[in-house]
């Protein structure tokens, strides 16, 4: 059931734990693409008509901030541990712009574990996702459980 | 801002209004592109090493029913409104898995709504926005807030 490649179970997910997920730019091309894609609102597809906007400019969808964060996270530890999926993500706050060519560091705290109630073989991990840009602020933060399977008793 | 620059404003949307955003079939194809590019999961990237997953067979990126979501809201209304963005999400639940052939279908509902308290030109919006698929199972639901420039003060704008 596990990937075979998979080294990482519940176990290893440690509530305290603080680690950088990675980090990366946000090109203008890729903010409207993505934008055009997903949430073609003028502020994340127009470098012209953002400027007219509120934001001032062209600011990436904080649906992309998201995917990215995904991206890292599997790049990270999930694609290599026995994940299995998760039941949903609160508190998703998009706290600042993400503007082309901004340098975006993903974090990871682990906030909580426990075994499931239902499922001897999964654990629950609850983490707060963090993505702060190169001058340190935040821009996104969020919450959310990651379930993984236990690790299998030694042979 | 000129007088109905837009077809929607704060005062468009009303607790309890329901909206329908659209329907979308996703495709194995699709489900694969997205996952390649943001969520390289087994159970999102191909058939075969999916079955042996604990969700049995390719499920869409949950990411992947929100951006289809968030595209069905831009269509619905959001590109016609006078949106000022969105703080965030208090929660999002991925229910049920989304299989390749699933057709969802997409929906808003306005939860509340309130003036901000520090700028009169603006108005706040709760919606939850879900989707279903065709075994009326609820697959998505999110809820979240919206800002929105407030009528009075565009015609006050255009007025000037």
């Amino acid at each position: 059931m596990n990937p075979p490649e998979a080294t990482l179970y519940w176990e290893d997910f440690v509530p305290g734990a603080v680690d950088e997920i990675g980090r990366y730019t946000f090109t203008q091309e890729e903010i409207i693409a993505f934008a055009t894609q997903f949430d073609p609102q003028p502020f994340h597809t127009d470098p012209e008509a953002s400027r007219g906007t509120f934001y001032g400019g062209l600011i990436a969808s904080g649906w992309h901030t998201c995917a990215i964060g995904m991206r890292l996270m599997v790049q990270a530890y999930i694609g290599r541990a026995a994940s299995a999926g998760s039941p949903g993500v609160e508190n998703i706050r998009w706290l600042g712009p993400v503007r082309p060519g901004d340098t975006i560091t993903y974090r990871r705290v682990i906030l909580e574990s426990r075994p499931s109630g239902s499922r001897p073989e999964i654990g629950l991990v609850r983490s707060r996702s963090e993505a702060l840009n190169q001058r340190g602020e935040m821009v996104m933060t969020m919450e959310g459980w990651g379930l993984f399977r236990r690790r299998p008793a030694a042979d | 801002m000129a007088a109905a620059a837009f077809d929607f404003y704060w005062e468009d949307f009303p607790v309890g209004q329901e909206r329908d955003m659209g329907r979308h079939r996703f495709t194995e194809e699709e489900i694969v592109a997205f996952a390649r590019q943001y969520d390289r999961q087994r159970f999102h990237l191909d058939a075969h090493g999916a079955s042996a997953t604990l969700f049995g067979g390719l499920i869409a990126s949950g990411w992947h029913t929100c951006v289809i979501a968030m595209r069905g809201m831009c269509d619905a209304y959001l590109t016609r409104s006078a949106c000022l963005g969105s703080p965030g999400l208090d929660s999002l639940r991925w229910l049920k898995p989304v299989r390749p052939g699933d057709e969802i279908v997409f929906r808003a509902r306005v939860l509340e709504s309130r003036p901000s308290s520090s700028k009169p030109d603006v108005g706040l919006t709760k919606f939850l926005w879900d989707a279903v698929n065709s075994s009326g199972e609820q697959v998505l639901a999110m809820e979240g807030w919206q800002l929105f420039a407030r009528r009075s003060a565009a015609t006050r704008a255009g007025a000037a």
